[in-house]
């Protein structure tokens, strides 16, 4: 225990200071690059020695994360005599893999998801605790993330967020300057009419999914929130039938229409992806994992991709928002045997959030600001990116994606109900149908509705939404 | 006997002469089998049922009774409509394409030529590849932008500006409601088709070789064999063949799940697929369970079918 007395009755080891104030200092001569220091280890707050901890979660879209990740939690279980195991699977793979914990009673200690499961919440350990530990800690979590992990009705956190992944437009630079937007569209008008440009003057089409797929579902909140419309409104009523939704229902059609191909009907997650990397696409929505892909696979592919903030509909620059693209949020089952085991390496992860940050090639962004200080500061990281981007200011848009990135179900909560919506593909499809032909603008919502009434009707039923008055 | 008697003492005698009995033994020994049934078949199926008339949810397992509301709930929505269509065709159609294809690969392949063992091992090929990973190599085959397919159909002048696919440089096989719903078909009839050729073809060397000769020798030529003799004979092995099949297409989400996600538009959703999407992914388990129910009308008249077929041939 030598080395590990609390100081300052602050629950900080004089070793864990010793190690941060060390790599204070050496983050500090490190200039713009992102300032991850050596891993801090903090007392646990309780006895956990000779516990488990069984970590199930995604494999992560940078998977220099998961080499990392798995090292990370052998040290700091060698440190307190902690087993350790954690098993990576598809993202696509983890509801399944949850449902059958729940169901068996038994597996993991700690799952990570990047999709808010609030329908799960019943089944997993409130998370109240760890939130007010984690603020009194770093600070106050980010409002988007305790949206996306706190259902307001049962006044609970199904999960802990840790952080998220913004989902900034990805756009070929040389395409549209050629189309006369050299620092990309602004505007959903603009989006038309350079995509259009682009599209017949030089072939290549842009790439906005309408397929049952979780990118389409984000592309299709984001387009409906753009035009003042919603699915539900803030307390958990349906509002999705609206002239707002109708309008940009036909609007994604005139998009279609005039710069995409039939591809985007039958895609999977990783087809937008795939097709920016190949350089075929003129403008994605999607995080930077696509381009850091390009970064080793395509190099100059990768030069011309750059990045966009959410662009600006009829409704206002105040709507032109954007659902994290990753939400990393943290459950534990009731059925966990160890969970204090799993709060304490919450505690830890969080703490060393910069490495986090960095491992992920600034994949992950924090969701306690305090954790990765120089992140979005003038001069840092994201203005002079560490990982070989050209011009190094590349991801200087991210800079404000706290400001533009929300939740799940926006602007009500990520409730049980907007999960189901979202694992019925009924907003993609909503813009689909319109986009093929098979009904007008206004019968694709209203078939969206009736989709959707039934679902926030069965969830109320259950206790586990608001609204219905 | 009055060694034996005193060699085993009574209550040994008397096990014995409890074995001996075929009202004890029989139901004993069938007793593995019937735990076996019930632990893998009658548990889950009962289960399946109380979640289907309860309000079940992934995340809170307690069974609160609610009737046949959610069968009622899941019949109105236009998805279930969609998926239930479609389980019925795909199964369909491609159980004829299977007969049909099994009957001709089971006679060529039960005549005598050079390389027989390698064709034999090609066909049967897709059946020993688990569906995942054959779903998986569809999916690339079939990929909207770079499919190797639209790649030969292009080389070939069939695909492109002017030519009969065209006039667009892809054929989209997954993002068109009709090539998707295609594709599906096709791979299900990829899949079934060599169980139910090799199925067939051990119907054909069952058929007695004085048959044949008898029908060589009255002279019926190659058509009137098989139309008279050789159908006739085999319709109950293809019965077989058919009902295992419909089982595996009937009940498979694999497919589906991989290749188009139930998409475009859930034009290509089954009732498998949609029972997963709703009960685990959207969390409504007991909607998820009454979807699955409405697969068991069909694969118990299914097993009925093949009970029956089975007792005959004990019989026959």
């Amino acid at each position: 225990m030598r080395g590990r007395t609390p100081v300052w009755g602050t629950g900080i080891s004089r070793r864990t200071l010793l190690k941060g104030t060390g790599a204070a200092a050496l983050a500090a001569a490190m200039g713009p690059q992102l300032k991850a220091r050596a891993t801090t280890f903090q007392t646990p707050t309780v006895n956990i020695s000779g516990t488990e901890l069984k970590i199930l979660q995604w494999s992560h879209f940078v998977p220099t994360y998961d080499t990392w990740f798995d090292n990370f939690v052998k040290e700091w279980g060698t440190a307190n005599g902690v087993t350790t195991t954690v098993d990576h699977i598809n993202t696509a793979d983890v509801p399944a893999a949850i449902a059958a914990e729940i169901s068996a009673g038994q597996g993991h200690d700690l799952i990570e998801h990047i999709v808010p499961v609030a329908q799960y919440g019943p089944a997993m350990l409130d998370m109240t605790d760890v939130v007010q530990e984690m603020t009194n800690r770093h600070g106050p979590q980010l409002d988007l993330a305790k949206r996306n992990s706190f259902n307001p009705t049962t006044n609970t956190y199904y999960a802990f967020n840790h952080g998220y992944a913004p989902d900034p437009a990805n756009y070929r630079k040389s395409l549209w300057e050629q189309a006369g937007l050299p620092n990309g569209p602004a505007t959903f008008d603009e989006l038309l009419e350079g995509g259009g440009k682009i599209m017949n003057e030089q072939g290549v089409q842009m790439g906005i999914g309408m397929s049952n797929e979780v990118d389409s579902n984000m592309a299709a909140q984001a387009m409906m929130w753009a035009f003042g419309g919603a699915v539900q409104d803030e307390n958990e009523n349906v509002v999705i039938n609206s002239p707002e939704t109708i309008a940009a229902v036909e609007y994604m059609a005139k998009l279609f229409e005039t710069a995409m191909t039939p591809e985007v009907f039958g895609w999977t997650a990783a087809s937008n992806n795939q097709l920016m990397i190949a350089g075929q696409a003129s403008y994605i929505l999607n995080s930077i994992s696509a381009y850091r892909t390009a970064q080793a696979d395509q190099p100059d592919v990768a030069k011309d991709v750059f990045f966009g903030t959410p662009l600006v509909g009829p409704a206002g620059p105040e709507r032109a928002l954007a659902h994290g693209h990753a939400v990393f949020n943290y459950m534990i089952p009731k059925h966990s045997k160890f969970p204090d085991t799993a709060k304490e390496f919450l505690f830890h992860l969080v703490a060393n959030y910069d490495q986090a940050a960095n491992e992920s090639k600034l994949y992950n962004f924090p969701a306690f600001p305090s954790t990765v200080p120089n992140l979005t500061q003038e001069g840092g990281p994201l203005d002079n990116d560490p990982f070989g981007s050209e011009p190094a200011n590349k991801l200087a848009p991210l800079k404000t994606a706290e400001q533009w990135t929300t939740n799940l179900g926006w602007p009500g909560p990520a409730n049980p109900a907007i999960g189901e919506v979202f694992g019925s593909f009924i907003l993609p499809n909503m813009m689909a149908r319109t986009a093929r032909g098979e009904m007008s603008a206004a019968e694709s919502v209203a078939k969206a509705e009736q989709d959707t009434l039934p679902i926030f009707e069965k969830w109320r039923s259950q206790g586990l939404i608001g609204g219905g008055q | 006997m009055s060694t034996i008697a005193a060699a085993h003492p009574p209550e040994i005698r008397e096990r014995r002469y409890l074995l001996d009995r075929e009202g004890v033994l029989g139901p004993l020994m069938l007793l593995p089998a019937v735990v076996y049934i019930v632990a893998l078949v009658g548990f889950p199926l009962g289960l399946a049922i109380a979640y289907s008339m309860s309000d079940v949810t992934v995340g809170d397992q307690g069974l609160d009774w609610v009737g046949f509301r959610n069968f009622v709930d899941v019949a109105k929505n236009g998805t279930f409509q969609k998926a239930l269509r479609n389980t019925f065709i795909f199964t369909l159609v491609s159980q004829v394409l299977v007969l049909t294809l099994a009957n001709i690969l089971a006679l060529v392949l039960s005549a005598d030529f050079k390389g027989k063992r390698l064709v034999r091992f090609l066909v049967l090929l897709p059946w020993t590849t688990p569906i995942a990973l054959g779903a998986i190599g569809w999916l690339w085959l079939l990929d909207p932008v770079y499919s190797p397919i639209d790649w030969v159909l292009r080389q070939v002048n069939l695909l492109g500006p002017g030519t009969i696919f065209g006039p667009r440089g892809n054929m989209y096989w997954t993002a068109k409601a009709d090539l998707a719903q295609l594709s599906v078909l096709l791979i299900h009839t990829w899949r079934t088709l060599p169980l139910a050729t090799v199925i067939l073809l051990a119907g054909l060397t069952a058929i007695p070789q004085d048959v044949k000769d008898a029908a060589n020798v009255d002279g019926a030529g190659f058509w009137r064999q098989l139309i008279y003799i050789r159908i006739p004979l085999l319709l109950p092995i293809m019965a077989v063949a058919t009902l295992f099949g419909m089982v595996f297409t009937f009940t498979d989400m694999t497919v589906v799940y991989v290749l188009t996600r139930g998409g475009p538009i859930d034009n290509t959703q089954v009732l498998a697929s949609w029972a997963y999407f709703k009960g685990i992914e959207g969390g409504n388990l007991a909607q998820g369970a009454a979807i699955a129910m409405f697969l068991f009308p069909v694969l118990a008249g299914v097993a009925v079918l093949m009970l029956r077929m089975a007792r005959r041939t004990e019989t026959t």
